[in-house]
């Protein structure tokens, strides 16, 4: 009996440990992507994370292919044009599906419009397309959208938001089980999420577009880098995203796998400009010359972050190239501050999310910067829900956050300097009445010189110390032939095995 | 003159008190263990204490050039950084060494706020009993039954995190175990020939209970105050470790592992020396704690470790 | 017996009730999620009718009531970050904590007790100090330490075990390694502890006395008795690992319900937080009242009418 029991607990707990299932079997058509974390849903119109959306994207399409250069190819929609100011008017490629075989057609477009736009929904990519007044269908494969205004980065939004998703299964299953089980229109069709383990993709066969290299493509989340870097190194993974600095060299060197540096991370400390002392422009210049960023770019990244001058990164359509970044020189830092009425420096803190990678080391940095010049700062770590909290109260003094180094300006600078958009910390109605018209330029060439302006004055005025965009760098195997994309979409069908 | 004269009897049980203290210090100096972790520790408070007196590095400077150098015998370091520099260029050695402090603080601190809440309520519960005794008790099942990380955690979530919150919050959720403790120590002694003498002549409760059973409750209460220590110093680094103990820029045992984490495959000794020390310390003081348990034995045989 | 049971049930109604109440208001007082559901550029009316949407708005006491009446039938809420019922995310990390726990309890267990028997037998040999300072070291480290420097050896010099994750046996090695050592470390110093009193007992003498073979004294008489405070701490122990692993699983990215949690309370996602809670609780009053029985079948004599 004694014996009976013992023997049996035991053996519920061998059960227990052995209950692991094997490693999944590697072959050469399947394409393993590790990224710092699972996602939490796979709905990409629900979610703004950077996991949720690298997976959605290869699930979802949207109606156009946006391009590095914020313009657009052909995808979904064959062909398009432009009505007028205001109308574009759209053509369905032929006979293309969603992953269940409904027909994908301008209903299912207007659909998808109105399900991102819905409040239920409660989507973050929602306040990207509000300048759309809505899907008009023409017939079957054609419809009309226009915009309430001249919108010059409108068709470059649907491009990357407008996602195509299943009229019938959608309301169907309802929102949150489409979250777990989504039916899209991309190249990849959801096979099975292993909560906490993986999510397995394959190839849809039906595909209006080439079909993708590799056949199965799964996904998962590790948030050690560590752990990410070894998976890359000893084959477990194939991509892996989130690479520090310090780890990339050990990459290259490895000789086993590369590293992709298109995306970019534009780090910005912001200042509230609303009170004193940075209220002073003065004093915003002075600290924007007291940071050593130069020294900070060498230690930290490597020499490979590129130092911002204004707002707009320099890679961006809009950044004044007559621009300089400001010069690391404490003296003038001093002296402004002098002018300012703080001979002595002053106390302030500086606040920082603790989620975003490598940022107390720079905070630190920064801080220690700061006190060269008299500026006592005391570091404030805060959690993701605290720090945005903060944020949004007006309760930062200087706050570190970050943007993607998005080829759009609009997308940004509007989000981020514009008083109808976030009023938290700065406010300048000539940047707003630019910000305006660099929205319904519809010619490039004009559209830029009204976005060099704009660089040029928030240079002057220093809202933010401008800091750099950091290469985010992706880890592939040198199998894999794999560019990556500025904003950091895992989009996969563009990989393929390399001769 | 107004204190009443002290008892023929408190005498004679304090001068017992003095005498047990005294054969339990020589148990210790007896006990190998207990002896090499008092010199251990010894050690380690007095270098906590003094050291800036040979060591008078800044923790704080940085040298952003000079980051991630390795310790002086590793081919690329230099005695100019005894053990090596950190992600920022600051000196491993000055920051084990603040670190050290914080550790130590926030472990004693917070082992005297959790002995406080406990004794106190350990007391009152023992020596009361009765509905006071069975309310105390329910909170203390609760709070043991509480999963202690999610209530540190919960609670600096709403406190913000300092060393102030952070010494309170790990005082305040380990007060259980003192108080179950004390409340049994309370229960044995509360029947005692002294106790009841003192009650039979019209001592006020408060004066009992501090007087009388309080001086006999506290070598069960030193031994586990020395385990406490140990433990609350590794809870410590583990907050530092998720980014909710103290805050940066001052140095924290935790903390710095937590930072060295993302070079462990470049700089060994970011992740490695800070353990060490934390290791170290704690072995001192449950080698010190074993020491006191044996020496205080066989009274003590039931205190959880 | 009915009395007992009675008693527990009890016990572990109020110990929920509590535990609830006390997760209830701190998650509550630390913020709401309502900023960081919403996008960058929501406005403040935006914000403010979401909050209301949510019910944030109402005193606490009238949350709780909601939480509390819907909690009792069975309905936990539906995480605001992931959109989904909140016990269905709880399910699905479940089997992942009680894998780690459980791996990390046997490790422990099956190198503890015999280590500790035998130190307890051979008091005062090479074997007992060594093994015994060994113990000692072991529950001188931080877990995390210890899985830092296990990924270091293993994985980064060695190259022998993946770092992280969940899904291979190999890949619960070094997670149940880590946390197990600390446990190990603390058993054994247990069962040697209540083995040497056990044998020096009256009946263990007598046993020996009547000239049974020292192996059967061992092992029938003294290590049943040592049995009994062991099941006791390795019951509670059990009861705290299913939730109290955060940091391991963060060092090795495992799927349990520990980090599952701590990320709840970063993102102040009120329903997850409030159900894991809960269920943690449910699980270490369950575990601990498993606990008893065994201790009721390996020790009939304890009555627990009078103990209680």
């Amino acid at each position: 009996m004694k014996k009976k029991t013992a023997s049996t607990i035991l053996g519920i707990m061998l059960a227990l440990v052995l209950a692991v299932g094997p490693a999944l079997a590697k072959d050469k058509n399947t394409l393993v992507v590790v990224q710092e974390a699972e996602p939490v849903g796979l709905d990409i119109m629900q979610s703004s994370i950077q996991t949720t959306m690298s997976v959605g994207y290869n699930i979802h399409d949207t109606i156009l292919k946006p391009q590095e250069d914020a313009t657009v190819k052909p995808g979904m929609v064959e062909k398009w044009e432009k009505v007028d100011d205001l109308t574009w008017k759209f053509t369905l490629v032929k006979g293309a599906t969603f992953h269940n075989g409904e027909p994908i057609n301008a209903a299912a477009v207007k659909f998808s419009f109105d399900r991102l736009m819905s409040d239920a929904l409660k989507s973050p990519h929602k306040g990207k397309l509000t300048s759309f007044k809505g899907v008009e269908v023409l017939d079957d494969r054609t419809f009309k959208m226009s915009t309430s205004q001249p919108y010059a980065p409108g068709l470059y939004m649907l491009a990357q938001y407008l996602f195509v998703v299943p009229p019938e299964y959608v309301k169907k299953v309802g929102d949150a089980e489409y979250n777990l089980n989504p039916v899209g229109s991309g190249p990849y069709k959801l096979d099975k999420w292993v909560k906490g383990q993986e999510i397995l993709l394959t190839a849809y066969d039906k595909y209006y577009g080439p079909k993708p290299a590799y056949h199965k493509l799964v996904f998962k989340g590790v948030p050690e880098e560590a752990s990410r870097i070894a998976s890359l190194m000893t084959g477990e993974a194939d991509v892996i995203s989130g690479v520090p600095v310090q780890q990339r060299q050990k990459i290259v060197d490895s000789g086993k796998a590369y590293l992709t540096d298109q995306m970019g991370s534009m780090n910005y400390l912001g200042l509230n400009t609303y009170e004193k002392p940075f209220s002073d422009v003065k004093v915003r210049q002075a600290v924007n010359y007291a940071v050593n960023r130069p020294l900070i770019n060498k230690a930290l990244f490597k020499d490979k972050a590129i130092l911002c001058t204004g707002p707009i990164s320099p890679r961006t359509f809009g950044a004044d190239p007559g621009l300089k970044p400001y010069a690391y020189d404490p003296v003038k830092a001093k002296l402004l501050l002098a002018e300012a009425g703080y001979p002595n420096g002053f106390e302030t803190r500086l606040a920082f999310g603790t989620y975003m990678p490598q940022v107390q080391e720079q905070a630190e940095a920064i801080a220690a910067d700061l006190a060269k010049v008299g500026i006592k700062v005391k570091l404030e770590p805060y959690e993701r829900a605290v720090m945005w909290d903060k944020y949004k109260n007006k309760l930062h003094q200087m706050y570190i956050y970050f943007w993607d180094d998005a080829p759009e300006p609009d997308r940004y600078v509007y989000s981020l300097f514009h008083s109808k958009s976030r009023d938290y910390y700065y406010k300048n109605e000539q940047v707003d009445a630019l910000l305006d018209k660099g929205r319904s330029t519809m010619d490039p060439a004009a559209r830029a010189k009204v976005y060099n302006e704009i660089d040029r004055i928030l240079y002057q005025d220093a809202p933010w110390i401008y800091l750099y965009v950091i290469p985010e760098v992706y880890g592939v195997a040198n199998a894999v032939d794999y560019k990556g994309l500025r904003d950091g979409y895992l989009i996969m069908n563009t990989a393929k095995p390399k001769k | 003159m107004n204190r009443p004269a002290a008892s023929p009897e408190r005498f004679r049980h304090l001068r017992a008190s003095l005498r047990l203290w005294g054969e339990t210090l020589r148990a210790l100096a007896r006990s190998p263990g207990a002896v090499a972790g008092g010199v251990l520790f010894a050690l380690i408070i007095g270098t906590s204490i003094c050291f800036q007196i040979f060591y008078t590095k800044d923790p704080l400077a940085q040298d952003l050039l000079a980051r991630l150098t390795p310790p002086f015998w590793q081919e690329g370091g230099s005695l100019a950084y005894p053990l090596g520099t950190d992600n920022l260029g600051r000196d491993v050695l000055v920051r084990i060494l603040y670190g050290s402090r914080v550790s130590l603080m926030v472990g004693f601190a917070s082992v005297l706020v959790a002995c406080g809440a406990g004794i106190a309520l350990g007391l009152i519960s023992g020596y009361y009993g009765g509905r006071t005794d069975s309310v105390i008790m329910r909170v203390a099942d609760v709070f043991m039954a509480y999963p202690f990380m999610l209530l540190t955690i919960s609670i600096i979530a709403v406190l913000g995190n300092s060393i102030f919150n952070l010494i309170l919050v790990l005082g305040l959720s380990d007060w259980v175990t003192y108080a179950r403790t004390i409340r049994g120590s309370v229960l044995s002694i509360k029947e005692k020939e002294f106790v009841l003498a003192a009650r039979s002549v019209g001592t006020r409760n408060r004066v009992i209970l501090l007087r009388h059973v309080f001086p006999n409750v506290l070598s069960p209460i030193l031994v586990l105050g020395t385990v406490r220590v140990a433990n609350i110093i590794i809870w410590e680094s583990g907050l530092s470790f998720l980014g909710m103990g103290v805050p940066p820029p001052m140095p924290t045992w935790g903390r710095m592992l937590a930072e060295g984490r993302v070079y462990i495959t470049d700089a060994w000794w970011l992740v490695t020396l800070p353990g060490l020390a934390i290791m170290l310390t704690i072995l001192s003081i449950n080698l010190l704690g074993d020491g006191l348990r044996d020496a205080l034995d066989p009274r003590l045989r039931n205190i959880p470790g | 017996m009915g009395r007992y049971l009675l008693k527990r049930l009890w016990h572990t109604v109020y110990v929920v009730v509590g535990i609830s109440i006390i997760s209830f208001f701190f998650i509550h007082l630390s913020g709401d999620p309502v900023m960081l559901m919403l996008p960058g550029d929501a406005s403040m009316a935006e914000v403010e009718t979401l909050r209301q949407q949510l019910g944030f708005n109402d005193p606490l006491y009238v949350q709780y009531w909601h939480f509390a009446s819907r909690a009792v039938t069975g309905d936990l809420g539906v995480s605001l970050y992931h959109r989904v019922p909140a016990i269905r995310l709880i399910m699905e990390r479940l089997p992942a904590s009680l894998e780690l726990a459980g791996a990390a309890m046997l490790i422990a267990l099956v190198v503890a007790i015999p280590l500790g028997v035998i130190s307890a037998v051979k008091r005062g040999s090479l074997w007992d100090m060594s093994s015994m300072l060994g113990a000692l070291f072991g529950l001188s480290m931080p877990h995390f330490w210890l899985g830092i420097m296990l990924i270091l050896l293993f994985s980064v010099t060695l190259g022998w075990l993946p770092t992280s994750g969940r899904g291979t046996l190999a890949q619960l090695v070094m997670p149940s390694l880590a946390l197990g050592l600390s446990l190990m470390a603390m058993f054994a110093r247990l069962t040697r502890s209540v083995m040497l009193e056990v044998l020096s007992l009256d009946y263990v003498r007598t046993a020996r006395a009547k000239g049974l073979r020292e192996k059967i004294v061992i092992g029938k008489h003294a290590l049943r008795n040592a049995l009994i405070p062991l099941v006791t701490v390795a019951g509670m122990q059990f009861g705290f690992l299913i939730g109290g692993t955060v940091i391991i699983e963060t060092v090795f990215a495992w799927p349990g319900v520990g980090r599952l949690v701590v990320q709840a309370i970063f993102s102040r996602d009120y329903p997850l937080v409030q159900a894991t809670v809960l269920v943690l609780a449910v699980i270490f009053v369950v575990v601990n009242l498993l606990v008893d029985l065994i201790y009721l079948y390996l020790d009939p004599q304890i009555s627990y009418l009078e103990q209680k």
